[in-house]
């Protein structure tokens, strides 16, 4: 038993000294500040200052309980009617994107938004920081 | 005494195998702790603060524990934290899976481009982990009982 906790002692010592030196070489940021945007991201607020087009990525259902008002309905299983929808806004009004999906951590908006940055290379493209959470707040 | 040699090699290839996906979960998520932090955050379990914590310090522990499971001073201890991290990383999967939370799994960083989180597949590959750890473990438990004192 007594190995058993000398054991994890050192473990834990090596894993807290690793995430030191984290910290000290910037790698990440302190826990205890704001969270800042990742690349490609925008927060709701700036979303919302801005006329952009806004793609609901989530599911169907989710789509059709609620979302943001005039909302495009574009993800994996509706590419093709949602792309026409979305080129035939954006042609008529270039705006800038946003792509959002359900929460902070669901990844579709960021997907989606990247796929979309391939098929329309002019087009500002963004992911809502938070998702709809964050909309919803 | 081939059943043994065969037996052997099987350990060998599971504790392989542990360690480079530990190993290989850890990195991407050491190198980019922001990305996991938001990943940990969407499990909606912890606050973002905690999150944070959570995301600086799980993959440099999966790291130690990866490269411990290969270190007879270590192994033993790194093989049960193996196995208690992959029952909570179940625990979690199933957890968001009942709630329906539409989350990407974060397991090897949360880089762009991962898809929705396939829960069924995610459970089954963490159980396939805890058998190997468990052969692991097992072979530890048995080489240390034979030693000499």
């Amino acid at each position: 038993m007594a190995r058993f906790f000398r054991e994890i002692s050192f473990i834990i010592a090596i894993s807290v000294l690793g995430a030191a030196f984290s910290l000290f070489s910037g790698l990440a940021p302190l826990p205890w500040a704001e969270p800042g945007l990742a690349a490609g991201e925008i927060w709701p607020a700036d979303a919302r200052a801005l006329q952009v087009i806004w793609i609901d990525a989530r599911n169907e259902a989710d789509y059709h309980t609620a979302h943001i008002p005039s909302a495009i309905y574009l993800n994996d299983e509706h590419w093709e009617t949602g792309i026409i929808e979305l080129m035939d806004a954006w042609l008529t009004q270039p705006r800038p994107i946003v792509v959002y999906c359900g929460s902070e951590g669901c990844g579709t908006s960021k997907r989606i938004a990247e796929h979309l940055r391939d098929t329309l290379p002019d087009a500002e493209i963004y992911s809502l920081k938070g998702g709809w959470d964050a909309w919803l707040q | 005494m081939a059943t043994i040699m065969n037996r052997q090699l099987f350990v060998l290839l599971a504790r392989l195998a542990l360690a480079g996906v530990f190993v290989t979960a850890a990195l991407p998520k050491i190198e980019d702790p922001v990305a996991f932090a938001s990943s940990v955050g969407a499990f909606r379990i912890i606050d973002s603060e905690l999150s944070a914590w959570v995301a600086l310090l799980l993959p440099w522990l999966e790291l130690v524990i990866g490269l411990g499971i290969l270190l007879p001073a270590i192994r033993r201890t790194s093989s049960i934290l193996v196995g208690l991290l992959l029952l909570l990383f179940i625990a979690l999967h199933l957890s968001a899976w009942m709630r329906g939370l539409d989350i990407s799994c974060g397991c090897f960083g949360a880089e762009t481009g991962e898809a929705s989180a396939d829960y069924r597949w995610l459970i089954l590959r963490n159980l396939l982990l805890l058998g190997a750890v468990t052969l692991v473990h097992k072979q530890d438990r048995q080489n240390h009982n034979a030693a000499p004192r």
